[in-house]
């Protein structure tokens, strides 16, 4: 024959690597189940955590879903979205990374076996796409605003989406402890959009309920030298200067050199550096300033002089502290010292070194904007506090976005069953495939109630078959899954609440996510670079290593 | 790690360098992180208490080190293990925050640990355990300070005090002389103290150590002890009423920090420049005679040229002397600290009303006293001892009784040591446990089984039959309703900790029991670890 005769058309790269066709998207869709399995036990109040330590010797220990998908440091192409997705959420809304990756895992698990039947994948895709849009509808509709409340009411409800995100956190057994710390911080900077400007510290010793808001500003004390000890520590009102100059004897010019043919000469240059230094140090103190913070170094030379004149000063003082600064305290940051002018002083009502733990602390106080908080954090071990700053992090987010977007759903799996019993209810009004499509995506909906059920032990089969027949009933749409007694109870009595539009942004992303990765149906990989071959290769003689580097899935088929 | 299978056979490669990371998970893990802690625990366990041993711990490079203070062996140890870092952390906070107590954090912690086990291997969920552990944590919390007490001191009136550092120090190796060393201690402590703001800056006590004489001439100086001698070995070795002039600049022709250089064609030059160097020298030593200074304090150091002058004008110097001491010594005498000879003025000196210089043995060594400064705000600790690891174990011993006089300050509350408040915690724990429903409850009554831990080592470590005792006392408790009953360590014939004026700080017991909850919980939550393999 001839074909037989007929060379072979070389297309792609040697090496490249390609899988194509229904046995690739299964393949994708295992492997993302395997990626949401991994973290499935870390949702709800009852989520367990994970450590994991990589090459380099760093240990973390974390019950975020965002933290632990990147450190999984995944590279299977598909599998990777999952990552993408986790990090979204986490950037977009800060909370529920775990929920999103498992909805886009049980997604993708429901649709598998109609992939396997020969479903086109795109009629899944249109199905899934459309009943993500009920659902969002739907959760909007069943959403309770918070709107239009006093303060203090508000203060009361946020205070109750913070403590939901922090049960399933390490801190959860301080939840209302932070949850309120959380409040106060997030409504003293108000609508600023900068989110640095709640300023987290973390102080290694003590227990969790040492942890402490500042309102306005708290850094560590940096490195000072000798002379820094006979400074006033303590200010009433005080005047704040930022600068960002060394104040230093040091030489003006790094290139410039001097000759000097007269001896007698040589005193004059060396008053004139000296004036130069002083004169800047003198007009430090003639602003009236008391506290003197530089992100460049004062010498000890700064250092005693102000010292003398009972000022304050701390030099090397990180950027984002001295931004800080001068956001509680109304002023500028100045890269001269001359012209310092009434307006670009700061002011704040105390001003102190405090001991906290081991280190000492400059707490700026009462501050006169307030659009700054600072949380200092305690906790026994290095990676608690890690993990408390994320779980705070979380909580910030949480009650931003309910701040901006005030309108909350009922949490502990209450939503997510709702919504299913709606999609279910509504695919038997549709004829044709989709109705299939969507009963599975409502079925995928009901992952969280029973992993939530499955981490606190409970019986998952059991409590679920409760909860439907709830939410069946006329008045049961808020009933949840209860983690303290095993039973089901009312969430939105219970103060479980989440903001809506972590639930919304969830099912959005993980559809989007499901929907990709259903689409694809091959994937080209090109191999890697030579130099990146050799470094490979040479690790290890192990058929796993061999094949590693290029991706193996497809070199076994061919 | 575990490998994943597709439907035809062929393994996933999901994580990067997956072959070579290892996995473990479930309830597996967390039996292998509760090991971990487990066994840093028995380590130190038979360090607790005053019939405690000591560890011998060497360094990598050679030295040695003897201490019995938890924080510290766990710091040498260089543990590997995850788990057993987490710790080594618990200890070492337990050490910033209250700076005593650190062996019995992690005892408490290990127990803690041994009885969670049990609990798991029950199928009881690890979440629950923690959450159990929660609650007993608060109940304890609550009845230590049920039964703290409040004790009045002042200045005058230390004797509260003393005791107390004293049962810090009898665990030590120095409990020989704990009394003196005890008063040290607190005579130290409230020298710098701001009674008023309850504040206790330490870095105002220093501490030096030499080798040689006894532990017994540990003394305590209201000055200041420098480690350096006069530049010149004929300067005078007393100097009554000094006025110091602290300097930052050396003596020598000031450098302008720009590059320079001087063009010298000419003889006459060159003499100019020699002048003007040696009028350097001879203003620098008469500005600092003019200002009437007695003594000068340098941080840096001076030739032989300016030694000799120095010596000629009569005015004696310290040369070398590090920043840290400079400012300490600022501190103590008032003085400034005076960054160029210009800037001298009369106000600007330090008053002590004694500086000498003392040598030691038959050795050349020797050390200068300031004593009787303007502002007794700073003081040093002088420890003498016969070998140089005495000494370090001396200093660390001292820092958690200084530790502890600090806390006292603080918050003057006490509970008794001995481990009986550890009993009384248990009784109340267990108490408390019956009325709890739900699985919890196992978890707070073997929280209370742990807390039992503590005193049960020391008990054993004091060679007495543990178990006996601990019920005898146990029963003495609830019979006389007197919380005070302890582990009678010393043998001298009462349990009743109050007669044996045991103390401890409420906040430092009150710190390790939550702090050791709060770490086991941790260790419990987690249920995967992931660690490459091999390094």
């Amino acid at each position: 024959m001839s074909s037989m005769m007929q060379p072979q058309i070389i297309l792609l790269k040697e090496g490249t690597d390609t899988s194509q066709g229904k046995a690739h998207v299964i393949g994708n869709i295992n492997a993302c189940t395997i990626v949401a399995d991994t973290v499935r036990t870390t949702l709800g109040p009852r989520g367990m955590d994970k450590l994991i330590h990589d090459d380099k010797g760093n240990t973390t220990i974390s019950n975020d879903g965002a933290t632990i998908m990147k450190l999984l440091d995944i590279v299977h192409p598909a599998a990777k979205i999952l990552v993408d997705i986790a990090k979204s959420q986490d950037s977009e809304v800060g909370d529920g990374t775990t929920t999103v990756v498992l909805f886009a895992g049980e997604f993708l698990k429901e649709a598998k076996p109609f992939i396997e039947d020969g479903v086109h994948p795109q009629n899944l895709i249109r199905s899934f796409r459309n009943a993500s849009t009920l659902a969002i509808r739907k959760i909007k509709e069943l959403s309770v605003s918070i709107e239009g409340k006093s303060l203090e009411e508000k203060k009361a409800l946020l205070a109750k989406c913070a403590s939901t995100t922090l049960s399933s956190k390490l801190i959860g057994g301080e939840k209302e402890f932070f949850a309120s710390m959380v409040v106060d911080s997030v409504v003293a900077i108000g609508n600023d959009d900068r989110l640095n400007l709640i300023g987290i510290k973390k102080v290694p010793g003590g227990h969790m309920r040492d942890s402490f808001i500042v309102h306005g500003v708290a850094f560590k004390k940096s490195f000072s030298y000798a002379g820094f000890e006979q400074q006033p520590k303590m200010f009433q009102n005080p005047k704040v200067l930022l600068l960002n100059i060394e104040l230093e004897l040091k030489s003006e010019k790094e290139n410039a050199e001097i000759r000097l043919s007269d001896p007698l000469q040589y005193q004059s240059i060396v008053d004139a550096e000296w004036n130069i230094i002083y004169d800047k140090l003198d007009k430090c103190v003639k602003s009236g300033a008391k506290i003197i913070l530089s992100r460049l170094a004062i010498g000890d030379l700064g250092t005693q002089y102000f010292a003398d004149r009972d000022i304050f000063c701390a030099g090397r003082v990180m950027e984002e502290d001295l931004k800080r600064v001068s956001a509680a305290t109304g002023g500028t940051i100045q890269t001269t010292v001359n012209n310092i002018i009434e307006e670009v002083l700061g002011m704040c009502e105390v001003f102190e070194e405090r001991q906290v733990g081991n280190e000492r602390f400059n707490i700026f106080s009462g501050c006169l904007s307030g659009t700054t908080a600072t949380i200092v954090l305690r906790g026994g071990a290095d990676q608690f506090i890690e993990e408390a700053e994320r779980s705070l992090h979380d909580a910030i987010m949480i009650v931003r976005r309910a701040m901006k977007n005030s309108s909350v759903v009922p949490g502990g799996g209450a939503i997510d069953m709702e919504i299913s019993r709606y999609l279910r209810h509504h695919a038997r009004t549709i004829a044709g495939k989709s109705q299939l499509f969507i009963n599975s995506y409502a079925k995928a909906l009901e992952v969280i109630p029973r992993q939530l059920c499955d981490n606190a032990g409970f019986d998952a089969t059991d409590v679920l078959n409760k909860l439907r027949q709830k939410h069946a009933s006329s008045d049961g749409a808020n009933f949840g899954v209860d983690v303290n007694t095993g039973g089901i109870a009312d969430s939105f009595a219970n103060f479980v609440w989440e903001p809506s539009v972590v639930k919304i942004n969830a099912i959005n992303a993980a559809t989007e996510a499901a929907c990709l990765i259903l689409s694809v149906d091959e994937t080209v990989k090109n191999p890697k670079s030579e130099s990146a071959e050799a470094a490979s290769g040479g690790m290890g003689g192990r058929g796993g290593a061999a094949y590693r580097g290029r991706g193996g899935r497809g070199m076994r088929r061919r | 790690m575990a490998l994943a299978f597709d439907e035809y056979g062929r393994p996933f490669i999901i994580i990067k360098e997956q072959e070579q990371k290892s996995r473990v998970r479930g309830l597996e893990a967390q039996k292998a992180n509760i090991n971990a802690g487990k066994t840093v625990a028995r380590i130190l366990r038979t360090s607790l208490g005053p019939k405690g041993m000591d560890k011998m711990l060497q360094s990598p490079d050679g030295e040695l080190t003897i201490t019995n203070d938890g924080a510290t062996i766990l710091e040498q140890m260089d543990v590997d293990n995850q788990i057993a870092k987490l710790m080594v952390e618990l200890s070492r906070s337990q050490d910033y925050e209250i700076g005593d107590g650190t062996t019995g954090v992690v005892v408490l912690a290990g127990a803690l640990l041994e009885q969670a086990e049990k609990l798991l291997e029950r199928g009881i969920h690890p979440i629950r355990v923690a959450e159990g552990y929660e609650m007993a944590s608060r109940i304890a919390v609550d009845n230590l300070e049920h039964i703290s007490q409040k004790f009045d001191f002042s200045a005058s009136n230390m004797e509260s005090l003393i005791q107390t550092c004293m049962t810090t120090l009898s665990s030590k190796i120095v409990n020989r002389c704990k009394r003196s060393l005890a008063e040290i201690a607190v005579k130290a402590v409230l020298a710098v103290a701001d009674l008023e703001r309850k504040d206790v800056n330490l870095d105002l006590i220093k501490i030096e150590g030499k080798v040689g004489g006894k532990l017994e001439d540990t003394e305590l100086i209201h000055g200041i002890l420098v480690d350096k001698d006069m530049s010149h070995p004929q300067m005078p070795k007393q100097i009554v009423d000094a006025n110091i002039a602290i300097l930052t600049c050396p003596f020598e022709p000031p450098k302008p920090k720009t590059k320079h250089k001087v063009d010298i064609d000419t003889v006459e030059k060159f003499q100019t420049l020699r002048e003007q160097e040696q009028k350097y020298f001879d203003d620098m030593v008469q500005q600092c005679k003019d200002v009437g200074a007695t003594l000068v304090i340098c941080q840096w150091g001076f030739d032989d040229e300016a030694n000799h002058l120095l010596l000629h004008r009569n005015l004696p110097a310290v040369r070398w002397v590090g920043g840290v001491e400079l400012e300490l010594i600022a501190i103590a005498t008032g003085g400034r600290i005076v960054p160029r000879f210009q800037e001298l003025t009369p106000e600007k000196l330090g008053k002590a009303g004694i500086v000498r210089e003392k040598s030691f043995g038959t050795t050349k060594e020797r050390m200068l006293y300031i004593e009787q400064c303007a502002n007794s705000k700073a003081v040093t600790i002088f420890i003498r001892g016969g070998n140089k690891m005495v000494i370090e174990e001396t200093k660390r011993s001292i820092h958690d009784a200084l530790c502890v006089a600090r806390n006292l300050i603080r918050n003057n509350s006490i509970v008794y040591g001995g481990g009986s408040s550890e009993i009384s915690c248990s009784i109340a724990v267990e108490a408390a446990a019956d009325r709890h429903p739900g699985v919890e409850q196992y978890a707070i009554r073997s929280f209370a089984e742990a807390l039992e831990n503590i005193p049960m080592a020391l008990a054993e470590n004091s060679g007495l039959p543990s178990i006996e005792t601990i019920t005898a006392v146990k029963s003495q408790q609830i019979k006389e309703n007197n919380p005070h009953c302890g582990i009678d360590c010393n043998d001298i014939g009462t349990n009743d900790m109050k007669v044996q004026n045991v103390f401890e700080t409420l906040i430092g017991k009150q710190q390790q029991i939550l702090l050791a909850t709060q770490v086991v919980k941790m260790i419990l939550k987690i249920d995967d670890v992931i660690s490459p393999s091999e390094y």
